[in-house]
């Protein structure tokens, strides 16, 4: 820990700086060996599952078996039919969430609600229960209130589940807004409403982008929640129909399982990339 | 705990405008409370409910008391599953949360800091499917890991049957998941710092970790409240790697809480003690959280 | 009591929409009631049925199935999978609590399947067991599996003997005959060990139970019924023998690490373990990895570790298909389950799957397949249940934990055994 002797401001000041040098360097390294498991994942999807013992775990297969290993885990999988109604998830949920979750923040902070860390706990707690064991009751529930196997009841699950995260870390970062800004709106004859969608949303990009973001990839990856609470293959995510090519009874070879694995993974990759722009682009809203 | 702050604000010039936003502000927590309320704390009433029953998943619950927690609290396993959990709240808050810190402080500012936190960022992406295959790869005997050590001329431990070397090596792979993510976080919390003041220290002559420790590391202090509190709930609830990896095994050494309550519910069919088990991680987890919260969160609330 | 009432009211309504819709899409084209060869008290429609099963990689093979109900005026299934069976088990119970209740779904033979119908959740099926025996579509014994105070429940799915796989080229490489006798299966072993190369594959999960079966039913068959039913005790001399025999194995060198987590059939083709004890479905797994049948690798009965035991023990596993009572289409669900038992449709089964029928007058398009097959079920065998359904679930749960640290630590058998006892002995006194 002692390494982060070199503070940031500090060091992008200095015209030219050995730090900065050592920092990259530093953060390459290890990026590389973060790599290690991603490069395992593509050297093992990209085998044909024929020769796929003939190789040692480091070598890679080529690239057609790649793209064959995917087709066929595509096909086999049926990944097509879940890919649409997960898309729909991974954005509507997250997206619900955030402003909800940041709406509550807002309560917190600027409107100061009274009791409100009483409230913020209680949103917080409903995060502490473990996902399993609400799966049965849900379960039943929605199949009396007919959400059972209906998007619309998928994306409410998925909105409140992200609900607690995205109200912990919006409260957190509103925490971090000095709270003359609030009064000076309020001054400006600014209603709580505008203040809230004109002034401190937009102040948050940053935040807000990295809650849709990582919640939208657990919704993405969400097995159990979709594997229970719906049955059709229209309203099914896409990991359901990924998880059945690993079955123990006529599952598919590994290669097989590491292609759609990647291929599944895909979208969630392209996001955060697509996404880290969107950070740096925050990073000036941010600045206030 | 609420009243002294609540006197506090009271005494303070703005009373009138938070009269003037209370309306709106139950407005805007209303659909959070509500959503949460219906979704998740009605099921987990529910659970706390079969609990006190004796409940195999057909028919009736029967009623049978306190008999299941006596059960729990009875069973020589549930220590092992409490030691295990214990483990993964450390391991994660130092492991994740210090390489999320170390790799967001040293990123911060740099340039091509974007493309530099990428491969942290990879891991959480990809599905829990292809993970869970990869780290057998690479945890195996003789696989990726045992190749690398035997390289150095070193014999490889068992990884994943020994305990407790099997709990923090899912520790580690844990992390490598997890850890890009607290560093997009601490990330967020170092944009919003103001300038000013470190320049300010700066011109005072502040060294480098002085500077971080006295002003950064103060500031940064909301979004460390998020990282850590996340963390330590989400460690005590640990199940997907270890159910992914060693089902609890071998012979049970690596179960986890959430594990116990996982297999009692789902594989023994013994609903009552899976749902005992999953109050008392609850009740756990809450009092955890609560009191770092409100150690962290308290004294924020007067500004 | 209007818990009843509502669902009567709603199985005459679904009854009658499927009657509806089974007039109006049968639109008299295909010249209707078709019953074809199966279900002759069958009077329902044909229609779509709600199908769950946690054998969620079957899906294609059910498209193909489909074809063939389709063809002989069957109902079809909409396939709903699962790839966490131990969350599919939860579903099913709990969907019979809602107005949702599945029309058909696989499930486990043993207690399990006694739990649900004592619970009257699933239809009875002994007039469709009663037709298939009279028509030689049954094997003797099979019925054992479905049977609960002496009526049925469920048909059979599937099949899966137990039988050991093994690689023909580290055979021959290693001059190597199929062992007839389980010195012989020794031999081969040690052989194999001496020339460096692993003998026998096994897992310290799932499949941690297996060598147990194995050894146990070859030693003693009555013993291993014994312990079944509890009248056996885990610490039995017979069984600690038994126990003694996988330990010497283990401590020999015969079985792969532990900590190996290679796919099985990926290290049978590579030849890192020469046999693998597995079930039929094995098969599927070798074939799309590329392997030929009777080329690559070939496949043999277990030989009895005791020779005295006069019976060859052959260990069988079934997953039934089972009928929600009350379901929305009941009847046209039993109807379907008579036809899955007919040849017809294990025909279909057996092309779909490349596998093994239940179905004495169907035979596997696998020669390898078909020829032990028509070895364990011939007159020298005895037929045993495998030991995962055959056992208490409570002692189950246990026991795959004991098992489990055996197989990874070779630790003192006697330990482990008190240990399940312990659970059996809790369990019975409950009975």
């Amino acid at each position: 820990m002692t390494t982060i002797s070199t503070s940031p401001p500090v060091a992008r000041r200095r015209p030219f700086s050995m730090s900065v040098l050592l920092r990259q360097i530093l953060l390459a390294v290890m990026g590389l060996i973060w790599l290690l498991p991603v490069y395992l994942l593509l050297a093992n999807a990209s085998k044909r599952p024929e020769v796929f013992g003939d190789y040692s775990i480091w070598q890679f297969g080529d690239l057609g078996g790649l793209v064959s290993n995917m087709a066929d885990a595509w096909g086999r999988g049926r990944l097509s039919l879940g890919i649409l109604s997960t898309a729909l998830y991974a954005i509507s949920g997250p997206a619900l969430a955030v402003i909800i979750g940041a709406a509550a923040g807002f309560a917190i902070v600027a409107l100061r609600l009274r009791n409100g860390f009483f409230w913020f706990v209680l949103i917080f707690a409903s995060t502490i229960f473990p996902l399993q064991m609400i799966l049965m009751p849900l379960f039943i529930g929605y199949a009396q209130t007919g959400l059972y196997n209906s998007r619309v009841g998928m994306i409410l699950v998925y909105t409140v589940i992200a609900v607690p995260f995205s109200a912990f870390v919006m409260r957190n970062f509103f925490s971090g807004i000095a709270h003359q800004v609030f009064e000076a709106a309020v001054m400006d004859g600014a209603s709580a409403w505008r203040i809230f969608w004109r002034i401190y949303l937009p102040m948050s990009a940053p935040a807000l982008v990295a809650i849709f973001i990582l919640q939208a990839t657990f919704i993405w990856n969400d097995l159990l929640l979709g594997l229970t609470l719906s049955q059709s293959e229209t309203v099914r995510p896409v990991i359901a129909a990924l998880s059945a090519l690993q079955s123990t009874y006529g599952g598919s070879a590994m290669s097989t399982v590491l292609a759609g694995g990647l291929l599944v993974s895909l979208p969630t990759v392209v996001l955060f990339l697509a996404t880290q722009r969107a950070f740096t682009r925050g990073l000036s809203l941010g600045q206030f | 705990m609420t009243a002294p702050a609540a006197r506090r604000e009271e005494m303070l010039p703005q009373r009138k405008s938070r009269n003037a936003f209370a309306l709106p502000s139950v407005g805007f927590i209303a659909p959070a409370v509500l959503l949460a309320g219906i979704v998740l704390y009605l099921p987990f009433l529910y659970t706390t409910y079969i609990s006190f029953t004796d409940y195999n998943g057909l028919g009736d619950p029967e009623w049978v008391g306190l008999a299941n927690y006596v059960q729990m609290f009875s069973d020589p396993g549930l220590v092992n599953s409490l030691v295990n959990t214990l483990y993964w709240v450390a391991g994660t808050i130092i492991l994740p949360v210090g390489l999320g810190l170390f790799l967001a402080v040293l990123s911060h500012g740099l340039p091509g800091a974007t493309f530099f936190r990428l491969p942290f960022l990879i891991p959480y992406a990809l599905s829990g499917v292809a993970v869970g295959v990869i780290w057998s790869f690479v945890l195996q005997t003789n696989g990726a890991l045992s190749q690398i050590v035997g390289f150095f001329g070193a014999d490889a431990p068992r990884w994943l049957l020994d305990a407790p070397l099997n709990t923090f090596v899912m520790i580690v792979a844990s992390s490598w998941q997890g850890a890009g993510v607290n560093a997009l976080l601490f990330g967020i919390g170092l944009q919003s710092i103001p300038k000013e003041p470190l320049e300010a220290a700066k011109v005072d002559g502040a060294s480098g970790f002085t500077m971080f420790r006295t002003m950064t590391w103060p500031m940064l202090a909301p979004l460390t409240t998020v990282v850590v509190g996340l963390s330590i709930v989400g460690s005590l609830k640990t199940f997907d790697i270890v159910w992914g990896m060693t089902k609890g095994g071998p012979g049970g050494v690596s179960e986890t809480l959430a594990l116990t309550m996982y297999k009692e519910t789902f594989i023994t069919n013994d609903y009552g003690l899976g749902a005992a088990v999953a109050v008392f991680l609850t009740v756990v987890t809450v009092l955890a959280s609560v009191l770092y919260l409100r150690r962290q969160l308290a004294p924020e609330r007067s500004v | 009591m209007k818990q009843h009432h509502t669902r009567s009211a709603l199985v005459a309504a679904a009854a009658a929409t499927a009657l509806l819709l089974g007039a109006c899409s049968g639109g008299g084209d295909e010249g209707g009631g078709g019953g074809g060869n199966g279900g002759d008290g069958g009077d329902a429609a044909p229609t779509e049925l709600g199908f769950f099963t946690d054998k969620a990689a079957w899906e294609p093979q059910f498209d193909e199935m489909n074809a063939a109900s389709g063809d002989a005026d069957q109902s079809t299934l909409s396939f709903t999978g699962y790839s966490d069976a131990a969350a599919y088990d939860a579903f099913i119970k709990q969907a019979f609590r809602t107005n949702d209740k599945p029309d058909l779904f696989t499930w486990h033979t043993g207690g399990q399947l006694g739990e649900l119908v004592e619970a009257g959740l699933v239809a009875e099926t002994t007039d469709l067991w009663e037709e298939a025996a009279a028509n030689g579509d049954v094997p003797e014994g099979l019925i054992e599996n479905y049977t609960y105070d002496g009526k049925q429940y469920c048909v059979p799915l599937n099949v899966v003997y137990w039988v050991m796989y093994y690689n023909k080229q580290v055979y021959a490489d290693n001059g190597l005959e199929v062992p007839t006798t389980w010195d012989e299966l020794m031999s081969n072993a040690q052989t194999l060990v001496d020339n460096g190369v692993v003998p026998f594959h096994q897992m310290n999960f799932i499949f941690e139970f297996v060598w147990f079966q194995t050894v146990v039913a070859g030693s003693d068959p009555e013993a291993y019924v014994g312990l079944q039913d509890g009248s056996v005790s885990y610490t039995d001399p017979t069984i600690v023998e038994a126990m003694e025999v996988w330990h010497q194995m283990q401590t020999d060198g015969y079985f792969i690490d532990p900590g190996v987590t290679t796919d099985p059939q990926t290290l049978l083709q590579t030849g890192e373990v020469a046999m693998a004890n597995f079930g039929t479905f094995f098969t599927g797994q070798l074939n799309a990895l590329g392997m030929v049948p009777d080329e690559d690798y070939g496949i043999f009965a277990i030989p009895n570790v005791n020779p005295d035991v006069e019976a060859q023990q052959a260990i069988v596993e079934t997953g039934p298909l089972c009928v929600g009572a009350g379901s929305a289409n009941e009847q046209a669900a039993l109807d379907y389950s008579a036809w899955w038992m007919g040849v017809d449709a294990q025909n279909a089964w057996t092309e779909a799957f490349g596998d093994v029928s239940f179905n004495p007058n169907v035979e596997s398009p696998d020669p390898a397949l078909s020829a032990v097959v028509s070895q364990v079920t011939g007159p020298d065998f005895q037929i045993q249940k495998r030991w995962l359904e055959a056992t208490p679930v409570p002692i189950y749960t246990v026991a795959s934990e004991e098992f489990g640290a055996f197989v990874t630590n070779n630790g003192d058998p006697m330990a482990h055994l008190e240990a399940i006892q312990a659970a059996a002995d809790a369990y019975w006194a409950e009975q």
